[in-house]
């Protein structure tokens, strides 16, 4: 029986509005007594794509680690559709990881399998589908990251640009609907970046993907970011979150002026002939 | 409900990696049931979709079917007929290859044919350092004394312990083992001249040589792979240093010169051992066993013992470095690098003791 042509049911990763998909609340993060964060507050919500950004040593990939339940934070909690990460134990743990797809920095592919196979990974794991079901998932994941030539070559045959594909690949494989990319663009020509900006927008686009991304690539930053959440190493404190565009044109902290604006130091700046 | 003219194929709720498996097998059963009618699938009630879900549309959409019993969505969101037009079914037309397993056969001859080649480049490789070798003692300057000060520590003066506590057990091992079966023919007293002979000759460069195999060309290998996968190596060759020269001449003239002491250790502990055990379950004494030693080993054999671990030590160096140099891509290769050191310092040693054995008699 045909359904009414006009009608189109809500399809995609639909959330509840009011939910936000990740939350971090007070959060206190670092190393020992080498604190790089205090009292970090934000939610992600579902289908928006936010950018953490700031300069070497701020903490970036530490708060990656603390929103993928790598690392404990000193303080604070960190909560995936409302439930907390940080609180969680044992197999509750475990699920909640489970609903995260995550790219590492250098990619942690593992070495002794095909790209296909690193792909395929999640769903041997995982899920009850035919070894035709998952090759097809794989591939056609590989085909989205344009990297379907290098499905029968080990990880150790790839470039630093095609191992990060392939670790996004991988990250999107189980079709966790929240994914963390760190530094994903990092090491690609800009084509190459600018092709994987799309293919992020078109995931939120159509199966409406929520993505939390690490990167201090402006051009990125700009094309997919909704909005800009920037750590500072010396406040240890998130000083900026807004859209990127904002940021750039209205922002009156100068840190923050001078990274989206890509300004040498000030006292650097007449070294330039 | 199959109509008189198509089959309607209903997609709903979710669709996902962990329920697509049943549901994408019943909807191609549903389809190469009815090859010659058209199939409509209606995803009107279709809530939620993943990449697998994708992938399992996809799959339907690009089942070959006769004309006029093809297959049509109907009510698919805009969103998931764009992603399904990005897909190309004739890119997806050739299965994957499969791995292929390597038979016992094949395994056996490519593992030959590769260790040749090893042989063949270690040999090449030994030339390199040959070279080095006689560069180092016409050239003032050449030799960075102080590496090969630090390298010497950490090879020997970091593995006397265990040395000791080898060399030790070998010597009590010998002379209880030996000593039992002498007992029976009343010839205990040469049992002397087995430990003697057996560490001054043999056992104390041989345990020495597997123990530092384990150890030191382990870590040459790791060493030197490391830098090789974190291109210090390539850094090393464009500063115009030669690299053998850099790297592995102090390895060579630390291990050489610090092995023989070594095995002197294992030699004087052995045999404290071997007395340990005679004087305390054979009933010779001390003096009777220093004065049957006496008797029973010659110069010869202790010369023997240090050439032999000389020898032993350049080549487990030499072998270590190599694996370094030779280290493919990848974390994975460095420890590929340090086991292929081991097993291959060890062989080579052993080899290299019955090569002795046989010219020495």
């Amino acid at each position: 029986m045909d359904h009414p042509p006009n009608t189109r049911p809500a399809v995609g990763g639909a959330e509840k509005a009011s939910q936000p998909a990740v939350s971090v609340r007070n959060l206190r993060m670092g190393y020992g007594t080498r604190v790089l964060l205090e009292d970090a507050s934000f939610d992600v919500h579902p289908g928006e794509i936010v950018v953490i950004l700031g300069g070497s040593g701020s903490g970036k990939s530490s708060l990656m680690k603390s929103l993928i339940g790598l690392h404990p934070p000193l303080a604070g909690d960190v909560l995936i559709r409302g439930v907390s990460l940080v609180r969680a134990v044992a197999e509750e743990k475990v699920a909640l990881q489970r609903q995260l797809g995550v790219m590492y920095q250098s990619g942690a592919l593992f070495g002794s399998l095909t790209v296909l196979e690193n792909i395929r990974f999640p769903l041997d794991q995982f899920t009850d589908l035919s070894l035709e079901q998952k090759n097809l998932a794989a591939r056609m994941l590989l085909q989205t990251l344009e990297m379907k030539q290098a499905e029968t070559l080990m990880p150790g045959e790839l470039s630093g640009g095609m191992l990060k594909r392939v670790a996004i690949a991988r990250a999107m494989a189980l079709g966790c609907d929240i994914l963390l990319l760190d530094e994903p663009s990092a090491g690609l020509d800009p084509v190459t970046a600018a092709n994987l900006d799309l293919t992020l927008l078109t995931l939120r686009k159509n199966l409406g993907v929520t993505l939390i991304v690490v990167t201090h690539e402006l051009e990125s930053i700009f094309a997919i970011g909704d909005r800009a959440i920037m750590l500072d190493p010396i406040s240890r404190a998130i000083i900026a979150d807004d859209k990127p565009t904002s940021l750039r044109d209205r922002s009156t902290d100068a840190r923050v002026h001078q990274f989206f604006n890509r300004q040498p130091d000030k006292q650097r700046a007449t070294e330039v002939p | 409900m199959a109509s008189v003219e198509n089959v309607t194929l209903r997609l709903e709720g979710r669709i996902t990696a962990h329920t697509a498996r049943s549901i994408w097998r019943s909807a191609l059963d549903t389809l190469e049931s009815h090859p010659d009618r058209p199939i409509l699938i209606d995803t009107s009630r279709l809530e939620y979709v993943d990449t697998v879900g994708v992938a399992m549309l996809f799959d339907l959409s690009r089942q070959w079917r006769p004309a006029g019993a093809g297959v049509v969505f109907q009510a698919l969101p805009p969103n998931f007929a764009s992603l399904l037009h990005r897909y190309d079914p004739a890119e997806f037309a050739i299965a994957v290859p499969a791995r292929r397993h390597v038979g016992v056969f094949e395994h056996v001859g490519r593992s030959t044919v590769a260790q040749l080649r090893l042989l063949q480049e270690l040999l090449g490789f030994l030339n390199l350092c040959k070279r080095a070798l006689m560069r180092a003692a016409t050239h003032r300057g050449t030799v960075a004394w102080t590496d090969v000060l630090d390298v010497a520590t950490e090879v020997g003066a970091h593995a006397v312990p265990i040395v000791l506590l080898m060399g030790f057990l070998m010597g009590v091992i010998i002379a209880f083992e030996v000593g039992l079966v002498a007992r029976q023919f009343g010839a205990i007293i040469f049992v002397v001249d087995g430990v003697g002979k057996a560490m001054l000759r043999e056992l104390g460069a041989l345990m020495t040589a597997i123990v530092l195999a384990g150890r030191t060309g382990a870590a040459f290998a790791a060493q030197i792979a490391t830098q090789r996968v974190n291109e210090e190596l390539n850094a090393i060759s464009t500063f115009g240093l030669d690299p053998i020269e850099f790297l592995v001449l102090p390895r060579l003239l630390a291990t050489v010169f610090v092995v023989p002491l070594l095995a002197v250790l294992a030699d004087v502990v052995g045999l404290f051992g071997g007395a340990l055990v005679m004087a305390s379950t054979f009933n010779v004494s001390y003096l009777q066993f220093y004065s049957q030693l006496l008797k029973a080993v010659t110069a010869q054999d202790f010369v023997l013992g240090i050439v032999k671990a000389a020898v032993f030590g350049l080549t487990i160096a030499a072998i270590g470095c190599h694996r370094g140099f030779r280290t493919g891509a990848g974390p994975a290769s460095v420890g590929l690098s340090a086991t292929g050191a081991v097993v291959a310092s060890i062989v080579m040693v052993v080899v290299i003791d019955g090569l002795f054995a046989v010219i020495t008699t």
